[in-house]
């Protein structure tokens, strides 16, 4: 089977982050991508993880573990790499350059149960898992899809069909004396690359846009907001001690709730302040404030003033006050939203609820669904087909080239429209084109 | 003879194909046809090749088959398609003398020893599920197997205008008993239908008036091994075009035609409308154009290939005679539809054995196809795969990325049909793999190992290879230059030298005018050239078959109930039941399976395994 490889862990800011390849020959790439091999299965190697053209993109351990003695009984290894974004997505590229595959929903259990690595009860939650995958995947599915994104990616592949039909029946049909592409082709190319290029590059925003549920930590300095938001984690993820301004920078981080998805950020507190350092953190908040979704405003006590101060700070912004030091006692008024303790953990079912009712709304939306990574890539890589196909064009190179790259951009967006198989197409042909000696 | 090794009932394209590819492996064969003055004859228009078509019958020239002999010993014009383009869409089409051709093929059956039986087949001899030989002129003919080409004689019913004809062609029977006996054996059949246009006299035409096409210089061939021979004296074509009151004659008349007036049930090929069918649906085009194809060397008869009609003979003559330059036409013969019963071919394996009756192929227009070179095509594997049955031996099946048989046979076995199939360059995927020029290089080899050449051929074959490899590894990769001409003749300098390989992948530079090339080696140089230009796509191409190779290989046990398995959408199910795909790789291209649905048969195929192993 082919190599396929997958981010273990949540695509998050993190400590670490960790990849998971498998598959015949993927051993043969470590050298690639370390520079030296290693020599000993199941022994952790701290090496460097180099790009394509052999600049360092982290230094990263790395175990690999020979078939069948593996999770999923092909070769297979694992890389572990500080967890910054920018280092996952160059780690991606670099798999990608390699030719491995992202892997699908429940890709390495299927291959564990082929290989007799796992039994058959086992292997029965992986058909869950597939299937599940499968009833989301209907949501792509142009039959039942509505909204306008998915018309727009059905209205692009239709594009790339119609131009198709022209090359194709200019190739195939060439002695029926008609004329397939009308001196068209080049503009119409040319109209879809400006348009498609206008559409991936909005899908960017809507991405960010959908994936932000971003969820805004403020409050007085040490009000403790860095407890209740590692308390909501799970775990410690933000620098916390009690000597005011502890936190300098926003610190993001990822939580699954009840189907939602938030992103927490965690900011330095309000105050006027002398430290530079902290000076710039507190600006940061403030901007985020604008692209928060909600702001959970934390305090420690009750004062009427500060309390006002932060709710004009959040412009109409959902807004959520929290009281935290539950375990020292109620607060003297009940004005809060909710009432917890970072240090006991009381209170903190009741705020999850309150946070994930906000997303309800957003979860639902027209793009959440389809808007994912993969899609992107999807259409970027159908993109660069298309411009492959208006260059070839550019340099006089042969039509059966520029069919070639068509082909290959709308076979790209099959996963998101369906396949248009070869006889299709020629269908489109009959019924546009008289052919026929 | 009490038994035969195979049995081929019928002498046309995929017949002879079969029965020579029989007896080239050394097997006993016989050839049982109705009429054997008819073996090799061309039913419809007397050309062969042409785009996805000189691409088969290429690959039947490298698997050592008769079809680019004959069409080499009567070819009467050559002419290459799309020159424009690049190499993996140029297409050779030759016009045939319809009767030198035929000729050509009974000279080549009769050089080798092929029993030719003249009757006619009524029915089978079926032993349990086993097909053991065939009942013909009454009496049994015994063989270990059967392959049956029937073309459009099943049940062939010929149409013009209201008049019906019972026959497969002009002048020849139907073969109605055997037609009976299959539909009583309960097969999955359907009917299809397809035409023709009227025969004229050469001699009644204005051939001044027409476009004259003539034939490429110097003249090709089509097959790559009888290059040194002789072509046949080489002829004209003409162009000639319908016009407005063509169409006002058709429209008038359409009432009458035997396709439109419901009574022909078959479907009809999209790519091949009758003239009627054009006027009615494009009704916006004032003219349709009309090849006119020379039947052959001193033959005063032209087939005008594009107004095939079922009009009455009236209406017929009455239009043909509007068209400029056939205003006295002569008419010897009119256009008729003609429908035939075919089985469906997803009942066949990819060796074209069926799956109902064991030791039993089908080739050809009996599988819904439409074509010389696809019937051709379907004889020469029904036949190998005959011969290597009976000697125990691994089928013989192409895949989709080594040759069009491959897609041809594929599509047929897996999608079905739902026109007379035939083949487009655009079915195949890996259209960039599958040049005509490179048809010995695919399946040369494979050729050599089932036996189907000589050992000279593969030989020679070996030794052009080994001289290209040099070539290009002494002339392309050593010779470095530092200036070359442009497509615009501009006069372009490098920084350093640089070898001709590499100023080859240049989409700019001129080919003709880089270097000198000696005579015998223009074909390396435009091979290269060629493999050049197309190498980035080829490496993907290929990546992307070794990808899933593994797994498309996978096969289906024929035992798996597609119903038992939860997840798959009630569609998907349906579909998979009718294609009863061989392969994972099979079932992937059916249209609506998806990944995820090609997961969940994977490892159920794994848990039959495992039942299996614990029962």
């Amino acid at each position: 089977m082919s190599v396929v490889f997958a981010l273990a862990t949540p695509p998050a800011k993190s400590a670490i982050c960790v990849f998971r390849v498998s598959g015949h020959g993927c051993l043969d790439k470590i050298k690639q991508i370390t520079g030296c091999e290693l020599k000993r299965a199941r022994t952790f190697y701290l090496r460097s993880f180099l790009d394509a053209g052999g600049g360092v993109i982290d230094n990263v351990g790395v175990v690999f573990f020979k078939g069948p003695n593996s999770y999923t009984g092909e070769d297979s290894f694992e890389v572990y790499a500080h967890g910054s974004l920018g280092v996952m997505s160059l780690i991606v590229d670099v798999f990608k350059g390699l030719g491995f595959d992202e892997a699908p929903p429940g890709e390495f259990t299927k291959r564990a149960f082929l290989n007799n690595k796992i039994s058959l009860n086992e292997a029965e939650a992986v058909v869950d898992i597939i299937d599940s995958s499968s009833r989301e995947s209907v949501y792509l599915s142009s039959k039942s899809l509505s909204g306008t994104f998915t018309d727009l990616v059905v209205g692009f592949s239709k594009k790339i069909d119609f131009l198709r039909m022209g090359v194709e029946g200019e190739i195939d049909f060439s002695d029926e004396g008609e004329d397939f592409l009308d001196g068209a082709l080049v503009g119409g190319l040319k109209k879809i690359v400006v348009d498609f290029s206008l559409f991936v590059d909005g899908c960017v925003n809507k991405k960010h846009y959908s994936s932000k549920n971003k969820v805004l930590f403020v409050g007085p300095v040490n009000s403790g907001k860095s407890s209740v938001f590692n308390r909501l984690l799970g775990f410690e993820r933000a620098l916390v001690s009690s000597v005011a301004g502890t936190t300098r920078d926003l610190v993001e981080s990822e939580l699954f709730y009840s189907d939602a998805s938030f992103s927490l950020l965690d900011s330095a507190g309000i105050r006027e302040t002398d430290d530079l350092i902290e000076s710039r953190g507190i600006s940061i908040a403030l901007e985020q404030i604008e692209g928060a979704d909600v702001v959970v405003g934390i305090f420690d006590s009750f004062d009427k003033n500060v309390l006002n101060k932060f709710s004009k700070l959040t412009k109409g912004k959902k807004y959520l006050t929290v009281y935290n030091k539950l375990d020292l006692g109620p607060p003297n008024q009940e004005v809060f939203d909710c009432l917890v303790s970072a240090k006991t953990g009381e209170g903190f079912g009741e705020l999850k609820n309150k946070l994930a009712s906000f997303f309800k709304v957003f979860d639902r939306s027209d793009y959440s669904f389809l808007v994912r990574d993969r899609h992107i890539s999807l259409f970027n890589s159908s993109l660069k087909c298309l411009k492959d196909a208006l260059l070839k064009i550019e340099e006089g190179g042969g039509l059966e080239l520029v069919a070639e790259d068509l082909r290959l951009a709308r076979g790209f967006l099959d996963e998101v429209v369906g396949v248009k198989t070869s006889d299709s197409l020629l269908g489109d042909i009959f019924s546009n084109f008289c052919i026929g000696k | 003879m009490d038994k035969f090794d195979v049995i081929v009932v019928g002498g046309g394209h995929a017949g002879v194909e079969a029965a020579h590819a029989v007896s080239r492996a050394g097997m006993v064969c016989a050839l049982i046809t109705f009429d054997k003055t008819k073996i090799g004859q061309m039913s419809c228009n007397p050309a062969i090749g042409g785009l996805g078509k000189s691409h088969i019958v290429r690959e039947i020239d490298a698997m050592g088959g008769i079809m680019p002999l004959a069409t080499d010993m009567s070819g009467i014009q050559y002419r290459t398609l799309n020159t424009r383009k690049g190499d993996a869409v140029q297409a050779l089409r030759v016009q045939c003398d319809r009767k030198l051709y035929k000729e050509a093929i009974q000279k080549i059956i009769k050089q080798t020893d092929i029993y030719l039986i003249e009757a006619e087949v009524t029915d089978l001899i079926i032993d349990k599920s086993f097909v053991k030989g065939v009942i013909a002129n009454g009496k049994e003919v015994k063989a270990k197997k059967t392959i049956l080409t029937t073309g459009t004689f099943l049940n062939g019913l010929m149409y013009t205008g209201s008049e019906v004809t019972k026959g497969g062609r002009v002048g020849d029977d139907s073969a109605i008993p055997l037609s009976k006996k299959l539909y009583d054996l309960k097969l999955p059949m359907g009917r299809l239908k397809t035409g023709t246009p009227a025969r004229i006299t050469m001699s009644s035409l204005n051939l001044s008036v027409m476009e004259e096409q003539p034939g490429e210089k110097p003249t090709p061939f089509m097959s790559l091994t009888n290059q040194a021979q002789e072509h046949q004296k080489q002829m004209p074509c003409y162009i000639t075009r319908t016009n407005k009151n063509t169409h006002k004659i058709i429209s008038e008349n359409t009432h009458l035609s035997a396709m439109y007036s419901g009574n022909i049930s078959g479907i009809g090929p999209r790519y091949c409308p009758s003239i009627e069918d054009k006027v009615f649906k494009f009704s916006s085009k004032d003219s349709h154009q009309i090849f006119i194809e020379p039947e052959g060397i001193g033959i005063d008869l032209i087939y005008p290939n594009g107004i095939s009609t079922s009009l009455p003979k009236k209406a017929q003559q009455e239009f043909i005679r509007s068209i400029e330059g056939m205003e006295n036409a002569e008419i010897t013969e009119y256009g008729y539809a003609v429908e035939y019963d075919f089985i469906d071919p997803r009942t066949n394996k990819k060796t074209l054995e069926t799956t109902f009756l064991k030791d039993f192929y089908l080739a050809g227009q009996i599988n819904g196809t439409t074509g010389y070179e696809e019937a051709a095509a379907q004889g020469l594997v029904a036949g190998i795969n005959a011969t290597l049955s009976i000697q125990n031996k691994d089928p013989f099946i192409l895949n989709r990325d080594e040759a069009y048989i491959g897609v041809l046979i594929d599509d047929l076995t897996t999608h079905g049909i739902t026109e007379p199939y035939r083949m487009f360059t655009s079915r195949a995927e890996h259209r960039l793999l599958l040049s005509q020029n490179n048809a010995e290089q695919r399946l040369l080899t494979k050729a050599y190992n089932l036996n189907l050449i000589k050992k000279e051929r593969y030989q020679n074959y070996l030794k052009r290879e080994e001289a290209y490899k040099n070539f290009v590894k002494n002339t392309l990769e050593k010779t470095k230059i530092k200036t070359f001409l442009n497509k615009n003749n501009d006069t372009v300098t490098l920084e350093e030298k640089r070898s001709l390989y590499s100023i080859l992948t240049r989409p700019d530079v001129e080919e003709n005018k880089l270097i000198k090339i000696q005579e015998d080696e223009k074909v390396f140089f435009k091979r290269a050239s060629v493999e050049i230009k197309y190498k980035g796509y080829i490496d993907k191409q290929l990546r992307e078959i070794n990808k899933n190779k593994k797994q498309n290989n996978k096969k289906i046990p024929s035992s798996i109930d597609y119903k038992n398995i939860s997840g798959l959408s009630n569609e998907v199910v349906e579909k998979l039941t009718q294609s009863n795909p061989e392969t994972i790789g099979s079932a992937a291209k059916i249209e609506g399976v998806t990944p995820a649905a090609i997961n969940l048969i994977l490892i159920n195929i794994k848990k039959l395994e495992l039942q299996k192993i614990n029962a």
